[in-house]
C-alpha cells in the first residue's frame, strides 16, 4: 500500500549526506558542489514524488513511525516521522524547489569563490526543512525549526563581507527569535497540560479534536496564540515582518528557496499541523485571520512604492503569506495550504526570474532597467507567467487559490473579503508596474549590454512556469479534489460567481492601471508623488515600522543594556573575578602538591584521610 | 575455615563457567612461549594481533554466557563457584564486557603507536602483559570474598607496574613505574589492613557472611568496623585516584605509554570502583537500625565526600595544566568522583537505579577517555611532545581527527549530544532523587569549572594556527579506535534509551549484586 511512505525517513538523509560530503571536501572541488548538491536534492525529490503518487488514491492512511528516545522516570520521549497527505505535498514542494534552485545556482553562483560552501549550506537547509516537515511531534519540529533558522542566517549572511548582509542576517535571526521564544513557551505549556505530556501531532489532534475538555479554553487560546507567534516570526507576518525584506541581501536563489517557497511557509505549515488547537479557540482563529488580512493589505501597499526588484517581491511574499494566514483563520485549511502550494511555484519562479535579470544587468533598481523583454525572452515570458499567476488572472494557478481564499472570506467575514480584494488589486498593480518598468520601454543605463542567462538558469524558470500554469487545476470552483485529498473527507466544490468576477475584475483593473502609468505612459507617474508626497514617502519607508522599532525598542534596550553592562562590568564581573581567582588559587595550591615527590603524595593522602576520618567518624565517638 | 560452610572444590561444569578467564590465561601462556621461540627478526606486532584476538574470543564467551544466563529473564540466579568465592552474575559479566572491550581498544591503540616508540624495547610483553592485568580486573568484578578480591587486585597491580615501566629507555617511564609501585604498595597495604579488621570482627572473608555478621559485630566493635572499612576505602581510593589519594596519577600517566595510561584510567579504575560497589552493597548496606544506621550512613557519606573532593580537586588542579596527559589524568580524578556518586548514594525507597547510572557512565567514560588518549597519541607523535600546544591548528591539519576530538571533549565536559552528557545527567538525577542536593550542586559546579580546560583544547585546535603545517598521520589501528569511540559516544548521546533499558532488563539488584 503506502510502501514508499515507510521509507520517507530516507528523504532528508540525501541532502544530509550531500552536506557531509561537501563539508568534507572543503573548498577544493568547485565543480563537485553543483553535482553533489543537485543529486542529493534530486534523489530526495524522486522519492517524495513516489510517495505522493503512491498516496494519490482515495484513502491513503497516515503512516507514523516512532520509537522511544529517552525515558526518564515515568516519562517517555518518543520521536519519529509521520507521512500524511499534507506532509507528502510539502515534501514534493520542498525537494522540487530545492532541486531547481540547486540547478539554477550552478549558473548564478558560478564565479563565487565559496560555491562549495554555498551548496553545503543549501543541502543542510534542505535537510532541516525536510526534517521539519516529517517531524511527528512538536519537539523535533522545534529543533528543525531552529535549524532552518540557522541555515537562513548563514545564507542571508553568505556574502558576509558586505556590512548590509551581515546586518540583515543578524536582524533575521533576532527578529525570528522573538517568534521562536513564543513557540517554545507554547510548546512548554502544551507539554505541561497535555495528558501524559504527549507532544506528538496524533495525540494533540485526538485531545483537541475530541472536545475532551482536558485543556480549558483559556489555556488553549494561550497556547494557540503562542504557536501563532512562532508562525508570525517565521512567516514574516506583521509586526515581525521586518526581517524578510532585509533578508534579500542573501543570494537570489536563496531568496527563492528559503524566503519565498519553503522556510517562510513553515509558519503556515505549523498552524496547519496544529490546526486542531486553533479550531478549539475562536479567539485564536480570529487573531490569525485579522493578522493575516492586515499583513496582506499592508505589505501589498508597501510593495507599490519600492524600487528594488527583490524588495518588491519580498513584500509581495509577506502579503501572500498574509493571505494564507487569513485563509487558515477563516477555517479554510484547504485554501491556506492550496495557496502555499501554488505560491511556492510562482514566487520561486519570480525570484529566480529576478535573479536572472540581476545576473544580466547587475542592479536591483527597477528604474535603471527597461526594455529587457526583447533581450531576455525566456526570462520575460516566464516572468510574465509568474506575474499573472501572482496577480490572480485565470487560468494561472494563483487565481484558483486566491479565489478559494476570497470565497471563504465572503462566506464568513465580508470585511476581510474587501481587504482581500483590495490587496489583490494592489498585487496586480505592483506586479504590472514591475513588469512594465523592467521589460518594456526603452533600455536604460544598466540594461544596455544585457543578454539571456545560461541554460542552467532558464531551465528551472521553464519548469516553474509550467507549474505556475497548471498547479492550480488540482482545485477549481468546480472540482474539490485537492481539499478532499488533503483532509481525507469529501469536500464540496465551492464556486461563487461573484468572487470569480470580482477577483478577475480587480486583477485586470490593476494591470490596466499599471499599463496606463508605466507601460503606455498616458498617466503621469509623478501625479501621486506631487499631490501626496507624504504618502509615497510613507510607503517607501514601509510605514516607518523599522524606524518605530528603532525608537521604541532598540534605543531603550540599548540604554538599558548600557546600564546593565556597567552593572555587569563592576558587580557581576567583580564576583566572577573573585570566584575565578578563588578557583584558580585552589588549583594552584593543589598543583603545588604535585612536586614529583612520592613522599609528599603519600603524606597528603594520609593527612586528607585523617581529616575525613576525624571530621566524620570522630563525631560519633565524642561524648 | 568458615563457620558451617564446607569448602566445595571446582567441578568440570564449574570450569566451563570460568572459560573466559581460562582462555585468557591460556593465550597469555601461549604468547610467552611464542615470544621466546620466535626469532628476533619476526615483528612482535603479530603478538599484538594475537592478544587482540584472544580478547575478542574471551569477550564472545562472556557475552554468550551472559545471554545464556538471562534467557529466563532478569531474575536469573547467579552462579557461585568455590563456596561463593567466585560469582558469575550480570554485575560481573557487564563489567567484564566493559573491561574486555576497553582492553581490546587499548591493544589496537598500542598496535597503532608502538612502531613509533623507540623507548619500548620488549614489544611482545607490552601486548601480552595486558592479559593477566585484565584477568585480574575480571577476578575483582567476580569475587565473592575478600581473598579472591585481593588476588585479583594484586594480579592487576603487579602487571600494571611492569606496563608503566615499559618504555625502558625513558627515565620518565622508570620514575613513573617506581612511583606507581610505591603508591600501589601503600594501597595494597591499606586494603589488606582494612580487610584483616573486617575478618577479625566478623570471622569470615566471605562478603555474604560479613554482611550477615556485621550488625552483631557492631555491638561490640564499632570502632574496629570503622577502621576496617575506612582503610579499605583509602586503599581502593588510591587505585581509583580519588582525592586526596590522587597525586600519583598525573606523574604516572605522564611517564607511561599512552595505551597503558588509558588502561590505568579505564580498566584499573573501573575494577577498583566495581569492588567498592560490590563490598559496600553487600556489607555496609545491611548494617541498619539504631546505632548500626549511623555506621552505615557514615561510610556511605564518606564515599560521597571522597566523590565531591575528587570532582573539585580534579577539576581545579586541571585548570593550570599544560600537559595533555596530566590533564587527562586529572580529568580521570574528577570522573572517578562522578562514578563514586551512585555508589555513595546507597539504595533508598525512591532511588535504586545506582548500578545502571554507574555502568552507563563507566561505558561513556571508557569511550571518551580511550578516544582522547588515541587522539593524543597521534598528535604527540606529530608534535614530538604531549603539551597542549601540540594541538594548535589541528583543525587545519587533520579536520576529521579534530572533529572526533571535539566529540570526546563534549562528552568529557558533559555536553549534548554525547554519552558523557547522559551519563552525567543520570548521575545528577540520581543525586537529586536521593535528595542529596549539595552533591548535585558540586557535580554542576565542577562540570562548569571543567569547561574551561576542556575548551582550552578546542580553542587550540580551531582558533590557533599551528607552528607547523605538517599533516598528522593517523595509523589505521589508531584511526579505528578513534572512530569507533567517537561513533559510540555519539550513539550513546543520541540514543541512551536502548542501553539503559537493556541494563535495567537484565540486571536485578537482588540476584546480581547482593549475596543475601
Amino acid at each position: 500500500m503506502e510502501m514508499y511512505s515507510q521509507a520517507a525517513w530516507l528523504i532528508p538523509l540525501f541532502p544530509l549526506a550531500a552536506f557531509l560530503v561537501l563539508t568534507a571536501l572543503g573548498r577544493s572541488f568547485r565543480r563537485a558542489g553543483v553535482f553533489i548538491g543537485s543529486i542529493g536534492s534530486l534523489a530526495a525529490f524522486a522519492l517524495s514524488l513516489l510517495i505522493v503518487i503512491d498516496r494519490l488514491g482515495a484513502n491513503a492512511v497516515d503512516y507514523n513511525y516512532a520509537f522511544d528516545w529517552i525515558r526518564i522516570g515515568d516519562y517517555t520521549l518518543r520521536i519519529g516521522f509521520e507521512v500524511t497527505n499534507l506532509t507528502a505535498m510539502m515534501l514534493v514542494v520542498v525537494t522540487l524547489v530545492s532541486f531547481l534552485v540547486n540547478v539554477y545556482s550552478a549558473g548564478y553562483m558560478k564565479n563565487d569563490e565559496r560555491i562549495t560552501v554555498f551548496y553545503g549550506y543549501v543541502a543542510l537547509f534542505t535537510f532541516s526543512m525536510l526534517g521539519l516537515v516529517l517531524s511527528d511531534n512538536l519537539l523535533s519540529l522545534y529543533i528543525f525549526w531552529e535549524l532552518v533558522g540557522v541555515c537562513s542566517f548563514l545564507l542571508v549572511g553568505f556574502w558576509y563581507s558586505k556590512p548590509k548582509a551581515r546586518a540583515a542576517a543578524k536582524k533575521a535571526f533576532i527578529v525570528t527569535r522573538i517568534g521562536d521564544a513564543g513557540l517554545l513557551i507554547g510548546i512548554l505549556l502544551l507539554f505541561w497540560y497535555m495528558p501524559n505530556h504527549a507532544l506528538d501531532f496524533t495525540t494533540i489532534q485526538s485531545v483537541f479534536d475530541g472536545q475532551t475538555g482536558a485543556i480549558t479554553t483559556g489555556i488553549t487560546t494561550l497556547i494557540a496564540l503562542l504557536i501563532f507567534l512562532g508562525a508570525v516570526g517565521k512567516s514574516g507576518q506583521f509586526p515581525l515582518h521586518v526581517w524578510l525584506p532585509d533578508a534579500m541581501e542573501g543570494p537570489t536563489p536563496i531568496s527563492a528557496l528559503i524566503h519565498a517557497a519553503t522556510m517562510v511557509a513553515a509558519g503556515v505549515f505549523l498552524i496547519a499541523r496544529t490546526y486542531d488547537i486553533f479550531q478549539d479557540s475562536a479567539a485564536a482563529m480570529e487573531t490569525v485571520a485579522y493578522v493575516g488580512g492586515f499583513t496582506a493589505i499592508f505589505a501589498a501597499t508597501v510593495a507599490l512604492a519600492q524600487n528594488d526588484i527583490k524588495r518588491i517581491l519580498a513584500y509581495s511574499t509577506v502579503s501572500q503569506l498574509g493571505y494564507m494566514m487569513m485563509a487558515l483563520g477563516l477555517h479554510s485549511l484547504t485554501g491556506g495550504i492550496f495557496h502555499l502550494f501554488t505560491h511556492a511555484f510562482f514566487k520561486a519562479l519570480l525570484f529566480l526570474g529576478a535573479g536572472s535579470i540581476i545576473h544580466a544587468v547587475h542592479t536591483q533598481n527597477i528604474n535603471e532597467m527597461g526594455g529587457l523583454g526583447s533581450k531576455m525572452r525566456v526570462t520575460a515570458w516566464t516572468f510574465a507567467i509568474g506575474a499573472l499567476a501572482l496577480s490572480g488572472i485565470p487560468p494561472f494557478s494563483g487565481f484558483w487559490s486566491k479565489d478559494m481564499i476570497l470565497t471563504a472570506a465572503l462566506e464568513t467575514n465580508p470585511l476581510l473579503f474587501v481587504v482581500g480584494l483590495a490587496g489583490a488589486f494592489c498585487t496586480a498593480l505592483y506586479m504590472s508596474r514591475l513588469f512594465f518598468l523592467v521589460f518594456m520601454g526603452k533600455p536604460k543605463s544598466a540594461a544596455a549590454g544585457a543578454h539571456e542567462s545560461p541554460a542552467t538558469m532558464t531551465f528551472p524558470l521553464i519548469v516553474l512556469a509550467v507549474l505556475a500554469i497548471i498547479a492550480g487545476f488540482v482545485e477549481t470552483p468546480w472540482n474539490g479534489w485537492f481539499g478532499s485529498w488533503l483532509s481525507g473527507e469529501p469536500e464540496d466544490a465551492h464556486g461563487s460567481g461573484v468572487v470569480i468576477i470580482a477577483s478577475i475584475a480587480v486583477g485586470l483593473l490593476g494591470i490596466y492601471l499599471g499599463w496606463l502609468v508605466y507601460g503606455k505612459g498616458s498617466v503621469s507617474r509623478t501625479v501621486i508623488a506631487e499631490r501626496l508626497p507624504w504618502l509615497v514617502k510613507l510607503l517607501e519607508r514601509s510605514y516607518y515600522v523599522d524606524e518605530l522599532y528603532a525608537a521604541v525598542i532598540v534605543k531603550p534596550l540599548k540604554a538599558i543594556g548600557a546600564a546593565l553592562s556597567v552593572f555587569d562590568e563592576y558587580v557581576v564581573g567583580g564576583v566572577v573575578r573573585v570566584a575565578g581567582a578563588a578557583t584558580s588559587s585552589v588549583g594552584r595550591l593543589s598543583a603545588r602538591l604535585q612536586n614529583g615527590q612520592v613522599q609528599t603524595y603519600s603524606l597528603a593522602a594520609v593527612i586528607g584521610f585523617v581529616i575525613i576520618v576525624v571530621a566524620i567518624v570522630g563525631r560519633r565517638f565524642l561524648p | 575455615m568458615y563457620e558451617g560452610v564446607s569448602f566445595i572444590p571446582l567441578t568440570w561444569t564449574d570450569m566451563l563457567y570460568l572459560a573466559p578467564e581460562f582462555t585468557l590465561a591460556a593465550v597469555f601462556l601461549l604468547l610467552i612461549v611464542l615470544d621466546l621461540l620466535l626469532p628476533k627478526s619476526v615483528s612482535r606486532l603479530s603478538i599484538g594481533w594475537l592478544t587482540f584476538a584472544g580478547l575478542l574470543v574471551t569477550l564472545g564467551l562472556v557475552v554468550w554466557r551472559m545471554l545464556d544466563m538471562n534467557k529466563a529473564g532478569a531474575a536469573a540466579d547467579a552462579v557461585h563457584l568455590l563456596s561463593n568465592s567466585y560469582r558469575i552474575d550480570d554485575f560481573a559479566s557487564l563489567l567484564k564486557i566493559v573491561f574486555l572491550t576497553g582492553t581490546a581498544f587499548i591493544v589496537l591503540l598500542a598496535l597503532g603507536s608502538v612502531r613509533d616508540d623507540d623507548a619500548i624495547t620488549d614489544r611482545a610483553e607490552y601486548f601480552y602483559l595486558l592479559l593477566p592485568a585484565v584477568i585480574g580486573a575480571m577476578m575483582m568484578s567476580s569475587s565473592g570474598n575478600l581473598v579472591t578480591l585481593y588476588i585479583g587486585l594484586e594480579l592487576l597491580s603487579l602487571t600494571s607496574y611492569v606496563l608503566v615501566g615499559m618504555r625502558r629507555k625513558s627515565s620518565l617511564s622508570a620514575e613513573a613505574a617506581f612511583k606507581y609501585l610505591v603508591t600501589g604498595g601503600i594501597s595494597s597495604a591499606l586494603v589488606l589492613f582494612g580487610m584483616s579488621y573486617l575478618y577479625g570482627v566478623t570471622g569470615s572473608v566471605d562478603l555474604a557472611v560479613i554482611g550477615k555478621a556485621l550488625p552483631g559485630a557492631l555491638v561490640d566493635f564499632q570502632a574496629l568496623v570503622y577502621v576496617g572499612f575506612l582503610f579499605m576505602l583509602a586503599g581502593f581510593g588510591i587505585k581509583i585516584a580519588t582525592a586526596p589519594f590522587h597525586a600519583w596519577a598525573p606523574d604516572v600517566y605522564q611517564g607511561a605509554p599512552s595505551p597503558v595510561s588509558a588502561f590505568l584510567a579505564v580498566i584499573s579504575k573501573g575494577a577498583a570502583l566495581a569492588v567498592i560497589f560490590r563490598i559496600m552493597f553487600n556489607t555496609v548496606l545491611f548494617a541498619v537500625g539504631g546505632e548500626d544506621a549511623n555506621v552505615s550512613n557514615d561510610i556511605f557519606f564518606i564515599v560521597l565526600v571522597l566523590a565531591a573532593a575528587a570532582m573539585l580537586v580534579g577539576t581545579t588542579t586541571a585548570l593550570r595544566q599544560k600537559n595533555v596527559k596530566r590533564l587527562l589524568a586529572l580529568s580521570g580524578v574528577a570522573n572517578a568522583g562522578y562514578m563514586l556518586v551512585p555508589i555513595g548514594l546507597s539504595i533508598t525507597v525512591v532511588h535504586s537505579s545506582n548500578f545502571s547510572e554507574f555502568i552507563y557512565y563507566l561505558i561513556a567514560y571508557l569511550l571518551m577517555t580511550i578516544g582522547a588518549f588515541a587522539v593524543l597519541s597521534v598528535v604527540s607523535r606529530s608534535a614530538g611532545h604531549e603539551e597542549l600546544k601540540g594541538f594548535s591548528g589541528m583543525y587545519y591539519r587533520a579536520p576529521w581527527t579534530a572533529a572526533a576530538m571535539v566529540v570526546f571533549v563534549l562528552s568529557l565536559a558533559g555536553l549534548p549530544v554525547s554519552g558523557g552528557f547522559f551519563g552525567k545527567l543520570f548521575i545528577l538525577l540520581g543525586a537529586a532523587n536521593a535528595k542529596i542536593y549539595w552533591l548535585a550542586a558540586i557535580i554542576v559546579v565542577s562540570s562548569v569549572i571543567s569547561y574551561y580546560f576542556y575548551f582550552g583544547l578546542v580553542r587550540q585546535m580551531f582558533m590557533r594556527s599551528g607552528s607547523d603545517d605538517s599533516d598528522i598521520r593517523v595509523p589505521a589501528a589508531t584511526g579505528a579506535v578513534i572512530w569507533l569511540c567517537a561513533a559510540a559516544t555519539i550513539a550513546l548521546g543520541l540514543f541512551p534509551g536502548p542501553l539503559m533499558e537493556w541494563i535495567d532488563a537484565v540486571f536485578s539488584i537482588r540476584s546480581d549484586l547482593m549475596f543475601q
